[in-house]
């Protein structure tokens, strides 16, 4: 409601703006321009975005200290905090990041944006900066029309900086043209009213340009040119950091609840700032003066005293923040809830799939094996269950003959409400997120999805069969015939054997402990033919087992057979990514050398 | 100088021609060498004194790994062999 009303009000103020003054043609031409220069500028990091980034940010986020240094450095790179918030929302999303290291990223973002008011008022405002924007924009132009992912990155990276620049101009010429006709210093305010009302406008302008940055390049070029005093540009800079969570909470509204968080994380943060800047406006500029004095800064230049401003206010904020993250977070957590309607009904849905890890190809596939990781920890438990075992026992050392007999209940588990809780709307999100995020990917990254997919489709699979050999295990097991019941206490040892080594694949870091096992249980799966090893024959002749539990047997080898297969190809697809490991890996013909030599 | 002879001037200039090819003989060693220590582990296991069973079961290791090691050099020989042809 409120946007729709919203876009038509500015669309005729700018209309009657352009009609009475030619100068703020000029002057809305530069915010234009500049917020172009941050869309291409955004649009060019994303380019590089397929790994690089990634794996810094990984690295750079384990402690608080890293992540804010990280949101530091990368907003201050990449000029755009809301660039960072995306990747950050979309980190968190995929399960790579926690929501503190996002809290921390956020606040290093904000310093980070600082450094654009220096830039601006130390350089932007000092020389011809259109000069700089020319070569750049001809450069970036020419190289976005190139196919080479990296070569368009740097494009429009370049073209970016160039708008930019370009933007700056413009509105530093609108604003010195502007003053000949209108004087808008006229219209300060002094006092706590002032500071009230050009808050307000800074929030505002903020809001309907949808980025602090261009509101502060704004401010200082308006002050650069005396159109506004400085005290009403500290107001106004306190307005934008309001207005830049305004834009956050709104983009976030959409977004999945990690978003949510760190736009409530945002919106906290910068409020109390602010608040606490208002409070604190003559302490503050009292200190803006001692640093500037210290740094060199002459009392009359009030462009980088508001660099200066922008800067102590924000370092502040973070400051008194840090004490704090912890509970923030924790209070984060509270007040955004899952929503637990489906889960409370038993049904699982999906932990790491959300639009915000679409954004990029990078974090869609983080989602998308974080979530294959999820599945494959609840089709373990399925067929543990359903194979009467206990977890517990399965993963631990205890000798596998005591695991065998240590029953997890009286009754078979119901596989198939398992199944439609645990797993069936997992996988269904799965292949629907996939889908979606196939399209912003490259010809490798869909060759790795279409193996997770399979992955998946193995578990499936796998669980699908334990319920085939699940009602005959639980009967046999139990028989009075002890050589019936000794066949399917082997196949469930040594399917208990299977996922034991399936748990440490999944969890060692050495590809050789990961290879061999695999391998291993490859050459073990082979060994289940009991028409080919002769042992259903040898209970025939010797009439050990009826003609019913001879047919059972077969099928349920067949069974066993099939959830060894599936298993272990989902573990090389999950698990053995690389190139080398898969090359390695045993095929038919290493099985049966292997077997061969055994007999 | 046509554009596709400098891009490849340049790629043998900043020593990128075989940038792919040297990260898989890289890995490609790597996983050999771990490979080789555990072989060696199994064959000081072996020496033991062990029980049937589980003497059997480190033979069967043994034989994995070896045949392991031996696919794996097979790809390293296989890349050097490029190598060597497009010198």
């Amino acid at each position: 409601m409120l946007r729709k009303i919203l876009l038509p009000t500015i669309l005729i103020l700018l209309a009657y703006g352009f009609w009475i003054s030619p100068d703020f043609k000029e002057i809305a031409a530069g915010v234009a321009i500049f917020l172009f220069g941050m869309l291409t500028l955004e649009e060019g990091f994303k380019a590089f975005s397929g790994g690089t980034l990634e794996k810094i940010l990984q690295k750079s986020t384990d402690k608080l200290s890293k992540s804010i240094s990280f949101g530091f450095v990368a907003t201050a790179i990449m000029q755009s905090s809301s660039l960072v918030s995306v990747l950050t929302i979309s980190f968190i999303g995929a399960g790579l990041i926690g929501l503190t290291q996002g809290v921390g990223i956020i606040l290093g973002a904000n310093i980070g944006t600082t450094t654009g008011a220096w830039l601006m008022a130390g350089f932007g405002l000092k020389v011809n900066i259109a000069s700089y924007a020319m070569p750049m924009l001809a450069f970036g132009i020419i190289l976005i029309f190139q196919k080479t992912k990296s070569l368009k990155g740097i494009g429009y990276v370049l073209a970016g900086l160039g708008f930019l620049f370009l933007g700056i101009h413009y509105m530093k010429d609108g604003f010195e043209a502007f003053k000949a006709s209108i004087d808008l210093s006229s219209f300060a305010v002094d006092g706590f009213k002032g500071l009230l009302i050009f808050i307000g406008i800074g929030l505002l302008a903020t809001v309907v340009m949808q980025s602090s940055h261009a509101t502060i390049v704004l401010i200082l070029a308006a002050l650069s040119v005396h159109q506004i005093t400085y005290e009403n540009a500290l107001a106004l800079t306190i307005g934008a950091n309001i207005g830049t969570t305004i834009t956050a909470v709104i983009g976030s509204l959409s977004s999945n609840i990690d978003g949510k968080r760190l736009a409530g994380a945002h919106l906290i943060f910068n409020l109390v700032t602010a608040f606490v800047a208002i409070i604190l406006i003559n302490q503050i500029m009292y200190t803006v003066d001692i640093i500037s004095d210290a740094i060199g800064i002459a009392s009359d230049n009030h462009t980088l005293k508001l660099a200066v401003f922008d800067s102590l206010f924000k370092i502040m904020g973070v400051l008194m923040f840090l004490p704090f993250v912890d509970k923030l977070v924790n209070f984060l957590h509270r007040i955004f809830k899952e929503d637990t309607t489906k889960s409370n009904a038993g049904f699982e849905s999906a932990r790491f799939l959300n639009n915000s890890a679409l954004e990029l190809p990078s974090t869609s596939m983080a989602s998308i094996v974080s979530e294959t990781r999820h599945l494959y920890e609840n089709a373990m438990e399925i067929i543990i269950h359903g194979l009467n075992l206990k977890r517990h026992n399965i993963f631990s050392s205890m000798p596998l003959d005591e695991v065998i007999h240590d029953a997890y209940a009286h009754e078979p588990i119901n596989i198939d409400e398992y199944y439609n809780k645990k797993i069936k709307g997992i996988y269904g999100e799965i292949i629907d997120f996939a889908t979606k995020a196939q399209a912003n990917m490259s010809p490798n990254d869909i060759e790795v999805l279409y193996k997770l997919k399979l992955a998946n489709r193995d578990l499936v699979e796998a669980v699908k069969d334990t319920k085939h050999l699940q009602k005959n295990l639980v009967k046999y097991t139990k028989s009075s015939n002890v050589h019936i019941k000794e066949q399917y206490d082997k196949i469930t040892k040594d399917l208990a054997e299977l996922l034991r080594d399936l748990d440490i694949v999944a969890n060692a870091q050495e590809v050789d402990v990961r290879l061999t096992l695999l391998s291993k249980a490859k050459v073990h799966t082979e060994k289940y033919d009991i028409l080919a090893n002769g042992t259903l024959d040898n209970l025939i002749r010797n009439s050990l087992i009826s003609n019913e539990m001879a047919t059972s047997l077969m099928n349920d080898t067949a069974y066993a057979y099939d959830i060894s297969s599936n298993l272990i190809s989902m573990a090389q697809r999950m698990f053995l990514m690389s190139e080398v490991g898969e090359e390695i890996s045993f095929n038919q013909d290493d099985i049966s050398e292997i077997l061969t030599k055994e007999r | 100088m046509g554009v596709k002879k400098f891009i490849k001037s340049v790629k043998k200039f900043l020593n990128l021609e075989n940038f792919e090819a040297e990260g898989k003989k890289k890995s490609v060693k790597g996983l050999l060498q771990q490979l080789n220590k555990r072989k060696q582990t199994l064959k000081k296991q072996l020496e033991l004194e062990l029980e049937k069973k589980v003497k059997k079961e480190l033979k069967e290791d043994l034989e994995i790994v070896s045949l392991e090691i031996k696919k794996g050099k097979a790809i390293l020989y296989k890349l050097y062999a490029k190598k060597r042809k497009e010198k």
